[in-house]
């Protein structure tokens, strides 16, 4: 059995996160999803993993080149579709093999389930069917697979795992996987339907936040790091080497801390959190519901939930970030979205900034006092003032 | 780091397992060893590295063997530091890969029991636990001894009498591979592909006893199956993982070598006389030159200190009046001229200290005090992560002096690198690759960071280019500008940043194409430049390391562009050994 995983795309729609690093490998639980892909096929009991990359691909290689696992990598020179990315690793494969998407969580029981089967996607039931490949079945077998549809007929979607014999390659052609699976089933072949069990994947940026929790409920006790006398630890939380919390704070699980963070005393974090590596949060602050990637600082006093930062960002003192429920417009449309800040790469922010159900881009420079909502400040390295 | 290959079958173990060492040479490469039991157990260990090693010795005639390249962690490379290591009685021979944390209780309570040790290395109270299950068959004293180790391992083991290998990993990978009627274990796949295509990887725990029959894998006692899978890419592709060149992919390791350095170097590990020192000397060669040349803007600007920086092949015959601790760069620590620059400081009563990639490398023994990069093995030929990693260690030296002021800076450094890589080159690679002549100028600590680039894009892209202050340009090679010679400046904001801009308004003047790199949203750069490359606006002892990260990123696509032996550049060595 061999599995290729698929990180080559950007995840053009979880810009601005994505200006470093495609989103296989933005962090959840202070790992990058990609990990988590590959830990479950693993799991398994696969050992020869193909990974294709593309954009950034030196970023994703290094990543690899740091795992146990000897992976073996294939470049996708232009990313225009899974189909072709596959096409990409064909010359690799010899067997019956998995296709997973890099950039999607999903659990180990999940891919055991489609190991033993000939031809076989995994499905599940999502309430945006339309962002993704709709499956129609019958019978547990799949009769059609629609590449994200204008009005979906089905509310069940591809998570566009697929355990597909050696003789599918044949059926290459289509930019679109999906569409390599549709063109497979309709040469007469069967494609059983088997439902997912945990995946999940971030559509749009502010999705990190669950994915984040869902990651995070599986997260261990393991403290290193000097810890106050005074500060308090509920539930589970990771916390790395190097990292010190001050007195008073209370932490409250899941959490997850990187290494080399100073966490300001009388600071009160999660549940829901993760913490980059070399973060800094300045006293009296909190943080609850969000993912705050490596190299942040976050001034005395302030007030995150729902939140995604980006790495490198410097946020001011008494930073409030205000959770809204409004149609968020996004790439062309507007969709319905509940969330607080989505913060690009190497913000500056001034002190006592409020930032209201927002997507802020990167190296964008915000002057203190001011207001931040909607989408006014997605331009890269633009001025708010 | 370190490689281990075991070998049972009808060959003659010790040249299978040298050639499998030598092919795992890049997991360290300080010293060696091979063990083979024929009649009796025979050991052959020394320190060097392997493509040195010569012929085996005739004594080593068994066809069960195991053997270990080391990059050494606990106890310099030594000939008793080499793995394999013996028991007591000599007839038990392990070698190890990994860090046993939990070492220095086992190691005095087994001295307590009356055991010998011979090395300073953990790795040896695995063999004497090994023993002290005596009478027991190997895989069970194997199974045993492992209850008692904390931290990672892959373990071979072989003992005198049974015909057999027992292998063991934890965390530290292992892979077996299955020939015709002979058994080859490894730390990769690379010294298999010679004499199979089928392997089957340990897995978390895993202990296997090899025979060349046959394998058998336990799990917590219990017999298991392991796949048996087919091998196909070849050693190369396993070790750059998708990287084109090891140039590339050292350069993209620098945010974290960066970081590692600063990290490392610690203040309570220094000396005092080197915190308290009111001068300092800098020998070095190529490179690590031009970090310490680096060094000495900063450390003069910064901690008030005065500096000297000479060419170690100069110094060792020319040299001048010294006060003042002696500091010798070496990525290799076997550089010829800067040993031979630091003997002579040391000849003359001056404490010396070494900068250096490699553990226990000849530098560290010669030197009073060493401070290591931890940038993990170099292969490119090309200095680049050991360059980083250099003025990772010399910057928080500088940050000491001044009482860790400069620390957050430096820790946030890795972030900017990042930056810096993802920065487009494109069009500044179309301007240089068909340049006859490139001229790369500088103020400040960026006149060396100019030297740096242009020695980068000398050694690999095989093009013409100088490194020039950028006030010295109007003394000379101003007569050398025309159209066809670009010009790398590298200008941000800073005390010598109005003289730069009309330095390089005068060179656009004689037409030559220039090349910027500046602060982001300098709108009067990006004015002037032909091509601007933004790094980002921060502090100046990180916009050095941002900016040199930079041209080696240009040097390396000019040769790629133009279709270089990047990795392996003409007439060039990795170490230069000999003065």
């Amino acid at each position: 059995m061999q599995a290729v995983i698929l990180a080559a795309g950007e995840g053009k729609r979880v810009r601005p996160l994505t200006r470093g690093r495609p989103k296989a490998l933005l962090p959840v639980g202070n790992r990058p999803i990609l990990w988590y892909v590959i830990d479950a096929v693993v799991r398994a009991g696969i050992r020869d993993v193909v990974v294709v990359v593309g954009y950034r691909k030196e970023q994703v290689m290094r990543f690899l080149g740091s795992l146990d696992l000897p992976v073996r990598v294939v470049v996708q020179p232009h990313q225009v579709g899974t189909g072709d990315a596959l096409c990409c690793a064909a010359h690799l494969l010899t067997d019956h093999f998995l296709v997973l998407p890099g950039d999607n969580y999903i659990d180990t029981a999940s891919i055991a389930r489609v190991l033993g089967e000939t031809a076989a996607v995994l499905v599940k039931e999502h309430p945006s069917p339309s962002n993704f490949g709709v499956v129609l079945t019958c019978g547990g077998l799949v009769t059609e697979i629609l590449e994200k549809p204008v009005a979906a007929p089905s509310f069940l979607v591809s998570t566009g795992v697929f355990s597909l014999p050696h003789e599918a390659l044949s059926c290459l052609g289509s930019p679109e996987l999906t569409d390599v699976v549709r063109d497979y089933i309709r040469t007469g072949r069967e494609v059983t339907a088997v439902p997912a069990g945990e995946w999940a994947d971030a559509i749009y940026p502010w999705d990190f936040v669950a994915l984040n929790r869902l990651v995070l409920s599986k997260v261990h006790q393991e403290v290193r790091g000097e810890m106050s006398r005074e500060a308090v630890i509920y539930g589970n939380v990771t916390i790395g080497e190097g990292t010190s919390i001050g007195p008073f704070t209370v932490i409250s699980g899941p959490v997850a801390i990187g290494e080399d963070c100073d966490i300001g005393p009388h600071v009160v974090i999660g549940p829901g959190v993760s913490i980059g590596p070399g973060c800094r949060v300045g006293s009296f602050t909190c943080i609850t519901d969000s993912v705050v990637m490596e190299g942040v600082e976050v001034g005395p006093f302030s007030h995150l939930c729902h939140a995604v930062i980006g790495q490198g960002t410097r946020l001011g003192d008494h930073t409030g970030v205000v959770v809204e429920s409004r149609p968020f417009p996004c790439r062309g449309s507007v969709v319905p979205a509940t969330f607080g800040a989505v913060i690009g790469d190497e913000v500056r922010s001034g002190p006592a900034v409020t930032f209201a159900q927002c997507v802020v881009g990167n190296s964008v420079a915000i002057r203190g006092h001011t207001l931040v909502n909607g989408d006014i400040a997605r331009k890269d390295g633009s001025t708010v003032v | 780091m370190c490689g281990i290959v075991g070998y049972i079958g009808h060959r003659s173990a010790a040249p299978v397992i040298l050639g499998g060492l030598r092919s795992l040479e890049y997991r360290g490469y300080d010293s060696f060893g091979i063990a083979t039991l024929g009649k009796n157990l025979e050991v052959w260990k020394k320190k060097g590295k392997i493509s040195d090693a010569g012929a085996v010795p005739g004594n080593l005639s068994g066809k069960i063997g195991i053997g270990h390249t080391r990059w050494a962690t606990h106890g310099a490379p030594s000939d008793e530091n080499a793995h394999p290591h013996l028991d007591c009685t000599g007839t038990i021979a392990v070698v190890h890969n990994g860090v046993i944390e939990n070492f220095l209780p086992l190691r005095r309570e087994l001295e307590a029991r009356g055991h010998v040790f011979t090395s300073g290395t953990d790795t040896e109270v695995i063999v004497h636990l090994i023993e002290e299950q005596n009478g027991a068959d190997l895989a069970v004293a194997v199974e045993l001894t492992l209850k008692r180790l904390e931290g990672s391992y892959a373990i071979l083991a072989i003992k005198a009498g049974e015909d057999r290998i027992v292998a063991a990993r934890r965390q530290s990978p292992l892979v077996i591979g299955l020939g015709d009627g002979e058994v080859i274990a490894a730390s990769d796949m690379t010294p298999l592909i010679d004499y199979t295509r089928s392997a089957l990887i340990l897995e978390e725990g895993d202990l296997a006893t090899i025979t060349p029959k046959g394998i058998g894998v336990f799990q917590g006692g219990h017999p298991v199956t392991r796949p048996l899978r087919e091998v196909e890419w070849t050693a190369e592709d396993v070790r750059k993982g998708g990287f084109r060149h090891f140039m590339e992919k050292e350069i993209f390791e620098a945010p974290g070598v960066f970081h590692a350095a600063v990290k490392g170097t610690t203040f309570d590990e220094v000396p005092l006389w080197l915190r308290d020192c009111t001068a300092l000397t800098l020998v070095a060669c190529g490179t690590s030159y031009h970090a310490g040349m680096i060094f000495r803007y900063l450390m003069e600007e910064y901690g008030r200190v005065p500096v000297r920086v000479d060419l170690a092949s100069e110094f060792k015959y020319y040299t001048p009046p010294l006060s003042g601790p002696v500091i010798g760069i070496s990525q290799s620590g076997e550089t010829a001229d800067t040993i031979a620059a630091l003997k002579a400081a040391k000849a003359r009563n001056y404490p010396t200290i070494a900068v250096t990639n490699v553990v226990g490398s000849t530098i560290t023994r010669i030197a009073d005090f060493t401070l290591m990069m931890r940038a993990g093995p170099e292969i490119s030929v090309a200095a680049t992560k050991s360059f980083i990693a250099e003025l990772g260690v010399l910057l928080a030296l500088i940050d000491m002096r001044v009482g860790g002021s400069l620390r957050g800076h430096l820790s946030g450094g890795a972030q900017y690198i990042e930056t810096a890589l993802l920065a487009d080159l494109s069009d500044a690679v179309a301007l240089c690759a068909p340049a006859g002549h490139i001229f790369f100028v500088g103020r400040g600590p960026f006149f060396p960071a100019a030297l740096e680039g242009a020695l980068k894009m000398k050694e690999i892209s095989y093009i013409h280019a100088e490194g020039y202050a950028a006030g010295e340009i109007k003394h000379g090679p101003f007569a050398l500008l025309s159209p066809e010679t670009p010009v790398v400046a590298l200008c941000t904001r800073g005390p010598a940043y109005p003289v730069m801009v009309s330095n390089i308004h005068e060179m656009r003047a004689r037409g030559a194409p220039l090349i910027v790199v500046g602060d982001c949203a300098d709108l009067v750069i990006e004015h002037v430049a032909d091509i601007f490359i933004p790094i980002p606006a921060t502090h100046p002892i990180l916009q050095v390391v941002t900016a040199s990260v930079i041209l080696q990123q240009l040097a390396y696509l000019t040769a790629d562009t133009l279709g270089r032996e990047i990795d392996q550049p003409r007439n060039l060595a990795k170490s230069v050994t000999v003065e």
